[in-house]
């Protein structure tokens, strides 16, 4: 059984105060070490974990979702972490699957476990039409990257030390699961995918990625693929 | 010789153009070269147009402006790549300097009972 204390879940934030505490709380119970990185937010965030016994990270300035993973990652990494946990803050993980998600990552060897909302066995809410836009997203993902996931968005994944000093996240804002892919690839890291539960409320969707985003998305990849 | 509006407007931009640029970039012989001949080029085409059809001609195209027209798409397409990539080459460094300000000012919170 590996130390809870050796697993960090970095939670990147930005305004998510009404959310915030009781997400970090589940996660703290598990006994979990939590690194909060708070993009610049605006709201009460701060304030609202008060009392929390957690890191908590601040950017001076809005810099994107992909950047804020990042710097968790750097300073996880700096505190010694065995196991790096990217996880959303809107409460729509389950931290239950996050010990399945260890486990299964030194089962198979791997190094990066991605959770997924699609497999057999994971628990979703997910509507339809968001559903069809996350299968369409799968396979642009794997047009750039070639890699194919099951579940090509989803925000819970886990890397171990190995992973993280090759993988760095470049792309700020909302291209950074593709470049994680990409780098995944171009790295041959060792991966796995593990069914998780994703649990969509009136909040988390009106937070996190739209439908629509999709085309930002395929011109940050497109330039992306230009500059590097 | 008769002289055309266009003619004078074009003349006047260009010498504005120059004396823009030579009190911008003044530094070195270089620049004053290629000032020189960005004026005297102007100034050249600008009163004897036909010359731009004989260079047209030789490398395919119908007519001087259409010739000026494809390069200058050409050279402004260059032009919004160049600009983006500094863009991200900035936006990298400032994603640097924001990430260790903010590792730097870490904070660990304490339980409170």
């Amino acid at each position: 059984m590996t130390d809870t204390k050796s697993i960090f879940v970095i939670i990147p934030c930005y305004n998510e105060g009404s959310v915030i505490r009781q997400t970090v709380e589940e996660v703290l119970a598990k006994g979990y070490r939590v690194v909060i990185v708070d993009d610049c937010s605006r709201d009460n965030s701060r304030k609202q974990l008060s009392g929390l016994p957690l890191y908590y990270l601040r950017h001076r300035v809005n810099l994107g979702q992909g950047a804020a993973l990042q710097t968790g990652i750097d300073f996880s990494k700096k505190k010694g972490a065995k196991y790096f946990v990217t996880f959303d803050a809107d409460g729509q993980h389950d931290c239950n699957d996050i010990a399945g998600m260890v486990e299964f990552l030194e089962q198979e060897n791997a190094d990066i476990v991605f959770g997924s909302r699609f497999l057999p066995g994971a628990k979703t809410n997910v509507s339809r039409s968001r559903s069809v836009a996350l299968n369409l997203g799968r396979y642009i993902n794997y047009f750039f990257s070639g890699i194919l996931l099951s579940d090509s968005f989803n925000g819970l994944r886990l890397f171990s030390r190995q992973a993280v000093e090759k993988i760095k996240i470049t792309e700020n804002r909302m291209a950074h699961p593709v470049e994680i892919l990409m780098l995944t690839a171009a790295n041959k890291i060792k991966y796995a995918e593990y069914p998780v539960a994703i649990h969509y409320s009136d909040y988390s969707k009106g937070k996190g990625l739209k439908n629509k985003d999709g085309i930002k998305i395929l011109f940050e990849i497109f330039l992306h693929k230009i500059f590097r | 010789m008769n002289i055309n509006i266009i003619q004078i407007v074009l003349t006047v931009c260009i010498t504005l153009i120059a004396i823009y640029m030579y009190m911008r970039l003044r530094s070195g012989l270089f620049d004053i070269i290629l000032i020189g001949l960005f004026f005297v080029g102007g100034i050249f085409f600008t009163f004897f147009p036909e010359t731009t059809n004989a260079i047209a001609h030789f490398v395919g195209v119908s007519k001087g402006a259409n010739l000026l027209l494809y390069s200058a798409i050409l050279f402004l397409f260059f032009l919004i790549l160049k600009l983006y990539s500094r863009l991200r080459k900035i936006e990298e460094k400032f994603t640097e300097l924001v990430r260790n300000k903010s590792l730097e000012e870490a904070e660990e919170m304490k339980e409170k009972d």
